[in-house]
């Protein structure tokens, strides 16, 4: 624990207040060509007609790439964990959201590449578009993904659901129930580096790839999938990024990159515009959360019923992934010993949504406070009181049934009014995150303390 | 650049393929521009550069003006003669309600380098409304000169932004004021252009309001004007500008939300206006 | 084309209306200045003209035909650090390090204009700098301190001794 509280230097402090940190656009390797890409204008539509032929003979193009060059044209982060992929690298036959990658163009300058991209014949035919996630049941909402209305992949369900207690007792046991709604919207993570790659085929065969990825394994095996080659023909460079978030976990340029520099047999690069980062890059999700609790007069919380809809956009990603996290912490920092979650991923023709600090956390986060601010006022507590009294203790167990070792609720709110010279009854004060027991442990919680004794010698979980 | 030597580019695409002017006088600029067909204005490159950069423009000719003369403030009696090519930055000091709004233009570096003359001609851009600097002109009843088709001519700023032929700005006169009240909603970080602002000065020529956010350019508040000649309060008078108004939605906020905004700005302008200054 | 560049005469060849940005980083290979948008929006490719902070993006190569330009490459080396690149450095103004260069480059013209410079000066002259990593504190505590002279350029080395950390949470580990 050397480190811990020592003050230390950045290991790239002086490389980048000198400038000579180098990120992948500023690599230079002789006779790169520069990549422009066609991207869908339109929301949800067919495409009836593509024809490559004018832009691939325009002088100064040395490839262009549709699906046809793309080996396997599935993207899927998560295919290895039994997640089947949904979505194509360059679109085959129908776009789904705006920005959506069609073709792409190598060609000896941005300016030529730009033209033959202007040169590619396509035609539409537009489709309804649907974007209001709360109307994704609706028979009448229109049908964009092969999935149907959600992600339906989670078990034998089509939604992550957590169930835990008795929900009914405890709504029939409450003085009142406290009920919101909360709307997060989508947020870009607009690092400051634009998405780049520089793709360089090596005459040993392989390629080396310059990569802005935040989850270079990960990219490293997506890259591979798509391209169907063993990992030991892809050598990747990284851990330069210029701002992620978590914006740069989607493998998004690399593999495009990597086909034409292929097809060309030229180092080829591409770096997206501000525009493209702002109109295809990934962003937060927005999301619709429902609560409704059951407390009584006195300030406990004895039951949550939630939905939640999480907007996936066009196709899944991590969306499933994002979705389970934010159910294992829709009770936030608090105990509640009875929940009925439902957690569904649904399909939108908005650009694909993905992780961003603190993914599917921050939201719930977001919706468990602020409710906890709402119940205060509708029970007239003090909403610190009403934090302190319901937060986790040890032995209390989290709605997917973990026992908390060393919840750190309690003295974080005590050190957080003691900051800004907030007031506290010295019973309040003196609240330490011990087992429950006495005026703290009241007989709906009883059931879940003997419970989580079971569930540490190896039940429940 | 990087591309080998001997490869072929796609010339017509190019930017070598621009003719660039660069006029030494404002004769030099005015012939250059002629009836203005194929000619792109590059004033200080703030609208313009990232038009090119981006390949989204490709002018035949480009008319550089910044060694044309056609900068610099020149005080008459109580009058000033502002040159086309007068840096933002450079009206930060000058009278208000100009200086608060030039001085509510993106950041220094931008307005070190952005023109009057190009705030004039700013298009609607992308999915904003440019041109903050119109309502302070509109209020101070400035008269803006340009040349083009059918030669130079010199006329009220309303109708310079109303008429649909390009024009090449040289200058603009306009009086210093008796009195004069600005009020903006701005997002409180340098760049987004401001979602509504309001000017408002009285001159010989009387009271005037200017509103910018309130339409493709900005706006002379005449309802607002004739609410007050006629001795209506500023709360009754304020209400009058969305009858001028032409409110949209854009990326900055919702004709919705303009639509609550402005006559509340439109008070705080003639509110501040009466507060003297 | 003929520029002074980090005060050596360069004669560049790309289209006059080429972006400084562009020609510096395509042509001349002076990586420091970065394209976060080219389009004035970020700051990420602020240069010094004539000692003056300017977006090299915004900037056609034709308007600046004849001028001095600076880059981050001409302040201060790794083992001589400007100022206001040591105060950088030493108050952890740069995470990623993207928009790094076009901080130190307008806060360097800002303290050789305003060798005082307050608060509200640093402010001011950032107000149009983008950085999504920091969330800024400590970009203003950098460029404050080089503003008082309170730069330490001698590197902090690498200690193991900790210092006595405040307890912020009573009864935690740390």
């Amino acid at each position: 624990m050397k480190a811990v509280g020592a003050r230390l230097p950045r290991y790239d402090g002086v490389a980048h207040v000198t400038g000579q940190t180098q990120y992948v656009d500023d690599i230079r390797i002789r006779g790169t060509l520069w990549t422009k890409a066609l991207r869908s204008p339109h929301h949800n539509a067919a495409i009836t007609r593509l024809d490559t032929s004018k832009a691939e003979a325009l002088p100064g193009v040395h490839a262009v790439v549709t699906h046809k060059d793309v080996p396997h044209n599935v993207y899927g982060h998560l295919e290895a964990l039994g997640i089947p992929a949904d979505e194509p690298l360059l679109a085959v036959d129908e776009v789904r959201y705006k920005g959506q990658p069609i073709a792409a163009v190598a060609a000896v300058d941005e300016d030529t590449a730009r033209e033959a991209v202007s040169l590619i014949e396509i035609e539409y035919e537009e489709r309804p578009a649907f974007f209001d996630i709360r109307k994704a049941m609706d028979p009448d909402s229109p049908q964009i993904h092969q999935w149907g209305p959600v992600y339906p992949h989670f078990g034998s369900y089509n939604h992550r659901r957590v169930r835990k207690g008795d929900i009914d007792a405890a709504f029939e046991q409450a003085d009142t129930i406290v009920e919101g709604v909360y709307r997060p919207q989508a947020i870009e993570h607009c690092p400051i580096e634009p998405q780049t790659a520089l793709v360089v085929p090596e005459a040993n065969g392989r390629l080396t790839i310059y990569s802005c990825t935040q989850a270079m394994y990960f990219s490293m095996g997506v890259v591979a999938a798509h391209l169907q080659w063993p990992l030991n023909k892809l050598k990747f460079v990284g851990g330069t990024v210029g701002g992620g978030f978590g914006g740069k976990v989607d493998t998004a340029s690399e593999t495009i990159s990597a086909l034409l520099a292929l097809k060309a047999k030229r180092p080829v690069k591409w770096r997206w515009t501000r525009e493209e980062e702002f109109l295809a890059s990934s962003t937060r999700a927005p999301w619709h959360m429902e609560l409704a609790d059951a407390v009584t007069s006195d300030g406990w919380i004895l039951g949550r019923r939630m939905t939640t809809l999480h907007d996936a956009g066009a196709y899944a990603r991590f969306s499933p992934y994002g979705v389970t996290k934010h159910a294992f912490h829709h009770t936030g920092a608090y105990t509640i010993p009875n929940v009925h979650f439902d957690g569904f991923v649904v399909f939108t023709n908005r650009v694909p949504t993905t992780a961003m600090r603190g993914f599917g956390v921050t939201s719930v986060s977001f919706a468990v406070e602020t409710h906890m601010n709402r119940i205060a006022e509708v029970l007239g507590i003090d909403p610190l009181q009403l934090r302190l009294k319901n937060a986790n203790r040890i032995g209390d167990t989290t709605p997917n049934r973990v026992v908390l070792k060393d919840p750190s609720t309690v003295p974080v709110v005590l050190a957080a009014a003691d900051r800004v010279g907030y007031d506290l009854p010295d019973e309040y004060k003196s609240m330490t995150n011990e087992r429950r027991s006495g005026d703290l442990l009241p007989p709906h919680l009883v059931d879940q303390l003997g419970g989580s004794d079971a569930s540490t010698n190896g039940g429940g979980r | 650049m990087i591309a080998f030597e001997e490869e072929r580019r796609v010339t017509s695409t190019s930017l070598e393929n621009a003719e660039l002017v660069l006029p030494t006088s404002r004769d030099e600029a005015v012939h250059a521009f002629g009836d203005g067909s194929g000619v792109a204005v590059l004033g200080g490159g703030t609208i313009l550069m990232p038009e090119l950069s981006y390949g989204r423009l490709r002018p035949k000719r480009v008319l550089l003006l910044q060694d044309a003369g056609l900068s610099g403030v020149a005080r008459n009696g109580g009058s000033l003669t502002i040159g086309a090519m007068t840096t933002v930055a450079e009206l930060e000091q000058g009278p208000e309600p100009l200086g608060t709004a030039a001085r509510n233009v993106a950041d220094h570096e931008i307005r070190a380098q952005a023109t009057l003359g190009g705030n004039l001609c700013a298009p609607a851009g992308g999915a904003t409304p440019r041109g903050d600097l119109q309502a302070a002109l509109i209020a101070l009843g400035a008269q803006v000169k340009t040349a083009g088709k059918d030669g130079e001519r010199t006329e009220p700023i309303e109708d310079f932004l109303a008429a649909p032929d390009r024009r090449l700005v040289l200058e603009v006169e306009i009086e210093e004021p008796q009195r004069a009240g600005y009020a903006a909603a701005h997002r409180p970080h340098a760049h987004a252009y401001t979602i509504v602002a309001v000017c408002a000065a009285e001159t010989s020529a009387g009271l005037r309001v200017g509103l910018t956010g309130a339409g493709p350019s900005g706006v002379r508040a005449h309802s607002v004007e004739d609410a007050l000649a006629a001795g209506a309060s500023t709360q009754e008078a304020a209400q009058k500008a969305l009858d001028d108004a032409q409110l949209q939605d854009d990326a900055l906020a919702s004709a919705w939300y303009r639509q609550r905004l402005l006559p509340v700005l439109v008070r705080r302008a003639l509110d501040d206006l009466e507060g003297g200054t | 084309m003929r520029l002074t560049v980090n005060g050596e005469p360069r004669d560049l060849h790309s289209p006059p209306l080429t972006s400084l940005l562009t020609a510096l980083r395509e042509e001349l290979e002076i990586t420091s200045p970065k394209a976060g948008c080219h389009q004035g929006g970020c700051g990420a490719c602020t240069v010094l003209v004539d000692g003056e902070a300017r977006r090299s993006c915004l900037l056609p190569l034709a308007a600046v035909d004849g001028a001095a330009i600076t880059t981050l490459e001409g302040l201060g080396t790794s083992d001589n650090l400007s100022s206001v690149q040591a105060a950088f450095d030493e108050h952890y103004a740069a995470q990623c390090g993207f928009c790094t260069s076009g901080f130190i480059m307008a806060a360097t013209a800002l303290i050789d204009r305003t060798p005082k410079a307050s608060r509200e000066d640093i402010l001011t002259a950032l107000s149009g700098h983008v950085c999504r990593c920091t969330g800024y504190i400590k970009i203003v505590s950098a460029v404050e301190a080089a503003a008082k002279g309170d730069v330490h350029p001698e590197r902090v080395e690498p200690s193991f001794e900790p210092e006595e950390a405040e307890v912020l949470i009573p009864g935690s580990p740390a």
